[in-house]
């Protein structure tokens, strides 16, 4: 059970866009295959983020940070990868063949086992207080104006209903959606005429502007009611996305598991319309039994998030979109009595690649038993700088919002420039 | 019983000292031996002469105490890339066999000096978790997570067949006393028997109430932690888990199944209901009853637990002082090895101490 | 104390009240205003809170009074003043009473919050509040959720003490039939100690704890391990079990076990007797350890001679524990004028005080000494003027910081949605009616009188409309911690869109509103029965001239009144308390 933080707002003009309203129902990109709509987006220059949330706290020793034959390295043994002299577990090896478009940061101390905290702290790149998320800054900044869906879309099931744009206006807030499931009441009633649906909303949206115009010192909650409802005519809109049954072969590929059906939707939005994607894949938190685990977690995560990345590949659109694997935190080198290992925050490790980043690099390093960061010590901050620099933001640089000076990046971190291409 | 080392000053003899003929009495049962490793066992048995203790470690290698001997005894067994969680002996002891998570399975000399592999057979792609030697020697069943049950010519090695079937992780695999038939049991509860002259598989039984899926963290839990046969064949034996309420923090209930061979139907199902952890091992007594090992998901009250078949509660309880991970029994089966998780092999006889 | 008797109507003696009311009666030209009711108390204690609220709000921060807002319009009080203390709208009915009514408006909002005060939906209300405080929407697990409810709302109805609620929360064993609801915040929490020490916490002291488990916490320096464990030291010897008889979990407890500490990060370990936060350890009595009424075995739960759950019972209500008034004053505070004193409400510490320290510690103190009377306190600050104040401002002010200078706008719960929502659209009144024709065919030697009586009604519509409730909350609501501030998601827009819901409550039937509407033939009569019903207000020309434009646009008539009914109540001035 978690808890919502009551969050600031900001005093932000809320513009509503003109968007699309042609269908634009994507198919699968197999062999590079756009439609013209697709292909106008990618050379338009769209950045894109990816984020592959593996909740619960994925094992580094089991994936990214292998240390193999050591005390507490565990019975898995490394594999090499498509990069020379880079290993990582042999739970990964399809990913190992892919190395060469990601790289690895092993030296992350988040200075926390606490899974809210952990989680917070890598979404926002900040210790703590009320800051936007990864998705919610990439939706403030690279959601093009005639966007076709809202900017940080979420597929997952259960969590915390975050809010995840703190200052942001509400708009960049995450929709989430219930795993595959299209959000409900996209259908408009018969009885109810397009016609009739578009004035009646004019009148709402009216009587919406009189009032908080007749409120002019307390903004936030109304553009965030407002802005509410533009998402949910975005998203009727591109219903026939949500709709759509996934192809047999996109089910053959990615699997039938629901991280796979996560992923093939996470592609349709990424190719129709959609900025920053977010998929959670359950579950990591093996204090039992975490070897048997890892095999089924990381057995299904491996191959899906390849199929993915080469959709996205051979789209073009991976230079234009920042890729993100992470946890919240790591896990124990001590293997307990369970076979399990508990919550470690203090060296785990992440991969990225895409747009803007340098492939195959290795940053950072832990020592020989994976008990300490032996290297290059970076916490949440230097990550969150390192994303968006990646995409093209100086992070140094204060937010784009009128009235309030808060910087992009924590003033204490910066970017791992070793990472920027 | 007396100390070794003051009988003979130097520690290990060659042979058993005879044992005062105490009558059996389970509820008397008391540690006669302890050896130490510095690291957590994952298995323990003893091999067929009832000379010598045998433990995997998580440190990849297997170490063999004399089970009358002293704590310089302990001999190491050095050769797999991974961990043994599993070993077996040739009928008369003198060849060890070890399943490995590093893909091999090992062949040893059981009672080598200064062990080194015979061999190391590439067995499966992905862990091996079970060997059984079949009742003549003559053959070496394995099963692994490429979900393969495969039988191996002894003492060569050669491929003989390999049963398909399992679609998740067969844990364990044994052969019926016959000699013609195997038994494997999987991660979702799916028992299946094997024949070895046709090559098919013959009957099967789904156990589900050995496996749960956590819906929270979407994994499956369940399989084998040990099996075994009964001497007539008429009941097979399986340890695991039931009532899976938490897969991750490791929250079920130990339980040991005892299937009706001949109808391939659950027997009885002996369930430590108060008792939150697995069952690691699981032997037949020619008493009667059968014994289990367990650990509980946290704390140190391991325990070793005597039912009668028909019986739901245990009889007798030894609290181990830490979480038991295998068990097996000596040939006379007066005594019993359990190995812990603290690095300890423990052996106790289930006799009134001598006075 | 001032020793002459002075009225709650903002401090005025009484004898000035009377004269007052006396010149009401001989001014007006219509009949004499009702008489006050019954329970309204005039307080001989001590000064009335409200103005020495409003005293420290106005001198806290400088310029106030320049940028101070009036007190709101009748319209605005009644509509916001039901929806706190009633938690739905009223009907345009009452609405129409309370604006004409000629009593002087500072009277009749009086009359008005003790009226609701009284009221069995303020129960009602009361029990939404504190249920979401006290279990943040957990699924049931073992309590059930009715008899919980049940037992929350009674307390209400007895205007119970804060102090002992908590009493009874904190003390519960489950074991006593009429008691076992109070078990609830235990059981349903799977008697988990660290959720529980947690929860404790931040429930009853205002204190997030999490961190200390593991550790001092490293950004808040109030908040150290032993604070944690001293609240685990109460609980640890407690437990869940099952009685082999009537097979309900209860909790037992042993007469042994302390708790000791690791830091993760310094390794160093601690040990702690039952101690709250940094008032006295508890240590418990020579001699006890290990003594039982009731010895734990298979078929019995533990009964110590001596219980360190009973301790953290009494310890929690102490007088000497401050932090345990503050939290409840600020979480009514909170509810009341849409931030909490100490924001988040559970994040009190050195780094984070409160936005006014003399306020909270005015209204703690006071509290105390009206012995934990919650409805006392929510009259006080539904008197004062920091809740009256209009919502209308040109200076920036939200819920991110205030001064109070003006009111700040709250989020409606997903309860007060629902009720509003069947209120203003008439399916609360045709529930009602529907239930007091089956009351007097079931029962006509007692019906009659029965229909009448408000706790029969309130009880009757909570059972009939429970599911559409509990639909709202599944869309509006979420799990967790009760916290201020408001979230508005894509998928509530498309319930209120498209939700099938809310789209029958549209069609006209049965004289609900829309039915009501379409039988008028005047759009300004549509306009001002449409605002009144809705929003609770007259509407202005303008608006008056807008639905007419509206409607006369439209062809089909039906449709159109369906149309900006769904308008109105989709509109912000609906979505939020103002």
């Amino acid at each position: 059970m978690r808890r919502d933080i009551g969050c600031n707002r900001m005093d932000h003009a809320v513009s509503r866009r003109s968007f699309l309203g042609a269908s634009a129902a994507g198919s699968a990109v197999v062999g590079g295959l756009l439609t013209a709509a697709q292909a106008e987006q990618v050379r338009s220059g769209q950045k894109r983020i990816l984020q592959i949330f593996l909740q619960g706290g994925v094992s580094q020793f089991e994936s990214w940070d292998p240390k193999p034959g050591t005390r507490l390295g565990g019975p898995f043994r490394s594999i090499s990868t498509a990069v020379p002299g880079m290993e990582i577990c042999e739970l990964l090896p399809h990913t190992a063949q892919r190395m060469d478009k990601l790289s690895i940061v092993r030296s992350i101390n988040l200075k926390t086992n606490s899974h809210r905290v952990g989680q917070l702290r890598m979404e926002k790149g900040r210790i703590a207080g009320e800051y936007p998320y990864v998705g919610s800054v990439g939706a403030k900044y690279f959601t093009p104006p005639d966007a076709r869906l809202p900017g940080f879309i979420h597929i997952s099931t259960r969590g915390i209903t975050d809010n995840t744009n703190a200052f942001l206006p509400a708009q960049h807030a995450q929709l989430k959606l219930e795993g595959v499931k299209a959000p409900s009441n996209l259908v408009r009633s018969d009885k109810l005429s397009e016609e009739a649906a578009k004035r009646r909303d004019e009148f709402r949206r009216r009587l919406s502007e009189r009032f908080s115009a007749s409120r002019p010192g307390q903004k936030a909650y109304t553009e965030a009611f407002e802005s509410s409802f533009t998402l949910a005519d975005r998203l009727i809109s591109q219903k026939s996305l949500f709709e759509a049954e996934p192809s047999a072969k996109d089910v053959e590929r990615y699997g039938s598991h629901p991280f796979g059906l996560r992923c093939i939707l996470a592609r349709e939005l990424l190719m129709n319309g959609g900025t920053c994607v977010k998929v959670t894949h359950h579950g990591y938190d093996t204090h039992a039994e975490n070897f048997n685990f890892h095999l089924e977690q990381l057995g299904e995560f491996d191959h899906t998030f390849c199929m993915l990345l080469d959709d996205l590949a051979d789209a073009g659109m991976l230079e234009s979109t920042l890729v993100l694997v992470h946890s919240e935190f790591g896990r124990t080198p001590k293997i307990n009595q369970r076979y399990g290992r508990d919550h470690w925050g203090a060296s785990c490790s992440m991969a990225m690649g895409g747009c803007g980043i340098v492939p195959g690099a290795i940053v950072g390093a832990t020592n020989k038993e994976g008990t300490a960061v032996s290297e290059r010590e970076v916490a949440s901050g230097h990550l969150f700088h390192t994303y968006f620099s990646a995409l093209g933001l100086d992070t140094a640089s204060d937010h784009d919002i009128p009235g309030k000076s808060i910087p992009i990046g924590d003033p204490a971190a910066a970017p791992i420039e070793e990472l920027l291409a | 019983m007396t100390n070794p080392e003051e009988s003979n000053g130097i520690g290990g003899r060659p042979e058993a000292p005879p044992l005062p003929e105490m009558p059996l009495d389970v509820t008397k049962s008391h540690v006669a031996a302890e050896f130490k490793h510095e690291v957590a066992l994952t298995t323990c048995r003893i091999d067929p002469t009832g000379r010598y203790a045998f433990a995997g470690a998580e440190d990849f290698n297997v170490y063999r105490w004399e089970i009358d001997g002293a704590a310089e005894s302990k001999t190491i067994f050095k050769g797999h890339n991974s961990w043994v969680r599993c070993v077996d002996f040739s009928p008369n002891g003198e060849l060890l066999f070890t399943a490995g998570y590093d893909d091999h399975i090992g062949i040893w000399n059981t009672a080598d000096a200064e062990p080194k592999p015979i061999a190391m057979i590439e067995a499966h792609k992905g862990w091996v978790r079970w060997v059984r030697v079949s009742p003549d020697g003559k053959l070496l069943a394995s099963c692994g997570n490429d979900n393969l049950i495969k039988v191996w010519n002894l003492p060569d090695g050669t491929l003989l067949r390999e049963f398909a079937g399992h679609e998740r992780y067969p844990y364990a695999v044994v052969f019926h006393p016959d000699g013609k038939r195997l038994a494997s049991f999987d991660l979702m509860g799916v028992l299946r028997e094997w024949d070895l002259e046709s090559g098919k598989q013959l009957r099967s039984l789904e156990a589900k109430f050995m496996w749960g899926f956590d819906q929270k963290f979407r994994a499956d839990m369940g399989g084998a932690r040990d099996m075994c046969f009964s001497d007539d064949g008429k009941t097979l034996a399986v340890a695991g888990l039931t009532e899976v309420t938490n897969a991750f923090a490791g929250v079920h209930k130990p339980m040991i199944l005892l299937v009706d061979w001949d109808k391939a139907e659950p027997q009885h199902k002996f369930k430590v209901d108060s008792y939150k952890g697995m069952a690691w091992g699981v032997r037949f007594h020619p008493d009667g009853f059968v014994m289990g090992v367990g650990a509980p998901q946290s704390g140190n009250k391991g325990a070793v637990w005597f039912w009668k078949p028909g019986e739901e509660k245990a009889f007798h309880t030894v609290t181990l002082t830490h979480c038991g991970r295998g068990l097996d029994l000596t040939p006379d089966c007066r005594r019993f090895a359990v190995a812990q998780f603290d690095g300890s092999l423990r052996v106790y006889q289930m006799t009134d101490k001598a006075s | 104390m001032s020793p002459s008797r002075t009225s709650a109507v903002h401090g005025l003696p009484l004898p000035a009240l009377v004269v007052l009311l006396a010149c009401a009666v001989a001014a007006a030209d219509g009949p004499p205003p009702p008489p006050l009711p019954e329970d309204f108390v005039v307080s001989q204690v001590s000064p009335p809170l409200h103005p020495q609220i409003d005293e420290l709000i106005s001198t806290a921060s400088p310029g106030f009074a320049d940028h101070a807002a009036d007190v709101c319009p009748d319209a605005e009080f009644i509509r916001r003043v039901y929806l706190d203390l009633a938690g739905t709208i009223p009907s345009a009915e009452v609405t129409r009473a309370f604006l004409a009514d000629a009593t002087p408006s500072a009277l009749k909002r009086q009359q008005l919050i003790n009226r609701l005060l009284a009221s069995p939906q303020h129960a009602r209300r009361m029990q939404y509040v504190f249920d979401e405080m006290l279990m943040e929407r957990r699924p049931g697990t073992t309590i059930p959720v009715a008899e919980w409810q049940n037992w929350l709302r009674q307390a209400f109805l007895d205007n119970k003490p804060w102090n002992q609620l908590v009493q009874e929360l904190l003390a519960a064993d489950g074991v006593d039939k009429e008691k076992r609801p109070a078990a609830k915040f235990y059981l349903d929490r799977n008697f988990d100690v660290d959720l529980i020490t947690r929860d404790v916490g931040r429930v009853f002291l205002g204190v997030d704890l999490e961190c200390a488990q593991c550790h001092d916490h490293p950004s808040i320096d109030g908040y150290l391990q032993r604070h944690y464990y001293g609240i685990t030291a109460f609980l640890k010897r407690s437990y869940l079990f099952t009685d082999p008889k009537s097979k309900q979990k209860v909790l037992g407890e042993k007469a042994e076990g302390d708790v000791k500490f690791t830091s993760v990060f310094t390794q160093e370990e601690g040990a702690t007797p039952p101690r709250l936060l940094n008032l006295p350890a508890i240590v418990d009595p020579e001699g006890t350890e290990k003594q039982y009424e009731v010895k734990p075995d298979g078929k019995n739960r533990g009964v110590p001679k001596y219980s360190r759950r009973l301790q953290l019972a009494g310890a929690m209500i102490s007088a000497d524990n401050i932090d345990f008034r503050r939290n409840i004053v600020n979480r009514l505070w909170a509810m009341m004028m849409g931030r909490g004193l100490v924001e988040p409400l559970d994040l009190r510490h050195a780094d984070n005080p409160p936005s006014h320290p003399k306020v909270l510690n005015l209204l703690a103190d006071e509290f105390l000494s009206h012995d934990y009377d919650v409805r006392w306190l929510l009259r006080e600050l539904a008197l004062s003027e920091a809740y009256q104040r209009g919502s209308r401002t040109q200076t920036k002010s939200d819920a991110a910081a205030t001064d109070y200078a003006s009111a700040l706008l709250k989020s409606l719960s997903a309860e007060q949605l629902a009720w509003s929502l069947m209120e203003a659209s008439g399916v609360t009144t045709q529930t009602l009616a529907a239930q007091q024709a089956a009351l007097l065919k079931s029962d006509p030697k007692n019906g009659p009188a029965k229909k009448d009586d408000p706790l029969w009604q309130d009880d009757v519509l909570h059972k009939a409309l429970k599911p559409h409730v509990d639909q709202f909350a599944l869309q509006f609501a979420h799990q967790g911690g009760q916290k201020t501030g408001f979230e508005s998601t894509a998928n509530q827009a498309l319930f209120l869109i498209n939700g099938s819901l809310v789209q029958g409550w549209l069609t006209p039937a049965n004289n609900n509103l829309t039915d009501r509407l379409r039988k008028l033939d005047d759009n300004a009569a549509v306009a001002e029965e449409l605002y009144v019903s809705l929003l609770n207000r007259i509407p202005t020309g303008d608006e008056i001239a807008e639905v007419t434009t509206y409607l006369d646009a439209v062809s089909e008539r039906d449709p159109a009144i369906q149309e900006i009914v769904w308008a109105v109540l989709a509109s912000a001035e609906f979505r939020f308390n103002h």
